[in-house]
């Protein structure tokens, strides 16, 4: 075959519009799963972190996951309602509670600040002789999420503070 | 010679398709739906997960029924999958937390796609479960056993609000009775 050089120009400006095509849209369809990926790992961590139901709808392009506040999601918004109470300045996000935007409200108490600042509030306020260190930002958020009391000593806080019930006796 | 050249053209694309049906169909008929399972949990991000049981509604369509999350694995969940031509495909997926802790039986209502599902953790020691509903229907449903023990009902007909749950143990003795409501209003 003799093709004119005209000819041979065409056909590789032809192949590399081709490339050019498939190159943009492999890189379009693997940026969408990456964020895609990501969507759902932030789906993930926000159901198990506030108790969550969740129905899954669409796991890719888009992804669409429908949330709802379980029984235990109603247990940690009381628990971050009564301090919020007592504490005004520990911000409890009503409005976005209500939307369900639960990613805006675990933006509101990932504040360290004012984690840290309610907690040194608390000791100070308690009446209770207490013994060890004093709890940090990371002992509101084990209390409100897991009602786990770490350190030991913010329980007697929690129940001189009217937080939690006095424990029973054995 | 341009027939010629067509006629050629016509069967290859004919054998090609013809080909690769066959070959998608031998891949799809040795597709491990566990492996599938595996992969699905990887992208829903779900965990530390622990399969209950896979129910086929019919060749193909199979619920799975899991529950996921470290250390408690206290998110039960339902999957919906779909045997298609590019094989085993995710269809929807429930999730509903579930903290059995001192509790015999719980239990959540939830529709996926067109099925009704009943499910929730039950006890270890219990070896049957006897639901009585109020208008006097009877139902057995079935039990998986992984981390912890969930039952499970694929409901037909109509659903019911509330049910006596007779739990029994080996000997087929009553361990316990409980009535659970359901709110089949969920997710709403």
């Amino acid at each position: 075959m003799n093709l004119s050089l005209k000819y041979k120009v065409l056909m590789i400006f032809m192949l590399l519009v081709f490339i050019g095509v498939f190159l943009y849209y492999y890189g379009a369809k693997v940026r969408q799963e990456e964020a895609d990926a990501e969507a759902l790992r932030d789906y993930s961590y926000i159901v198990r972190e506030y108790a969550l139901d969740a129905v899954y709808k669409s796991k890719e392009n888009p992804v669409e996951v429908e949330l709802y506040p379980s029984a235990y999601t109603e247990a940690i918004l009381e628990r971050w309602k009564a301090i919020s109470d007592r504490y005004p300045e520990f911000e409890y996000p009503e409005a976005a509670i209500e939307e369900g935007d639960w990613f805006k409200v675990n933006r509101v108490i990932k504040d360290a600040e004012m984690l840290k600042d309610t907690v040194d509030k608390m000791y100070e306020d308690a009446t209770v002789e207490f013994e060890g260190l004093k709890g940090s930002f990371t002992t509101l958020l084990d209390y409100i999420f897991y009602q786990k009391y770490e350190p030991s000593n913010i329980e007697d806080i929690l129940i001189d503070l009217g937080f939690e019930s006095p424990r029973e006796e054995e | 010679m341009k027939k010629r050249i067509i006629v050629i053209i016509v069967t290859v694309i004919t054998l090609l398709t013809i080909g690769s049906y066959l070959i998608s169909e031998r891949l799809n008929a040795y597709q491990d739906i566990e492996e599938v399972i595996e992969q699905e949990f990887r992208t829903l991000r779900q965990y530390v997960e622990d399969v209950y049981a896979i129910e086929y509604l019919d060749d193909d369509r199979a619920l799975v029924f899991y529950s996921w999350d470290f250390p408690a694995y206290y998110n039960f969940g339902v999957m919906e999958l779909e045997k298609t031509w590019r094989g085993w495909q995710f269809v929807e997926a429930i999730s509903n937390r579930m903290e059995r802790k001192t509790a015999w039986v719980k239990g959540t209502y939830a529709e996926i796609t067109d099925r009704v599902i009943l499910r929730g953790p039950v006890s270890g020691n219990a070896e049957e479960i006897v639901i009585i509903t109020d208008d006097g229907r009877e139902y057995r449903p079935e039990i998986g056993r992984a981390e912890w023990q969930m039952w499970y009902l694929i409901l037909e007909d109509e659903p019911f609000e509330e049910a006596t749950f007779i739990l029994y143990d080996s000997d087929g003795e009553v361990l316990r009775e409980e009535v659970l409501q359901f709110d089949l209003n969920w997710p709403e």
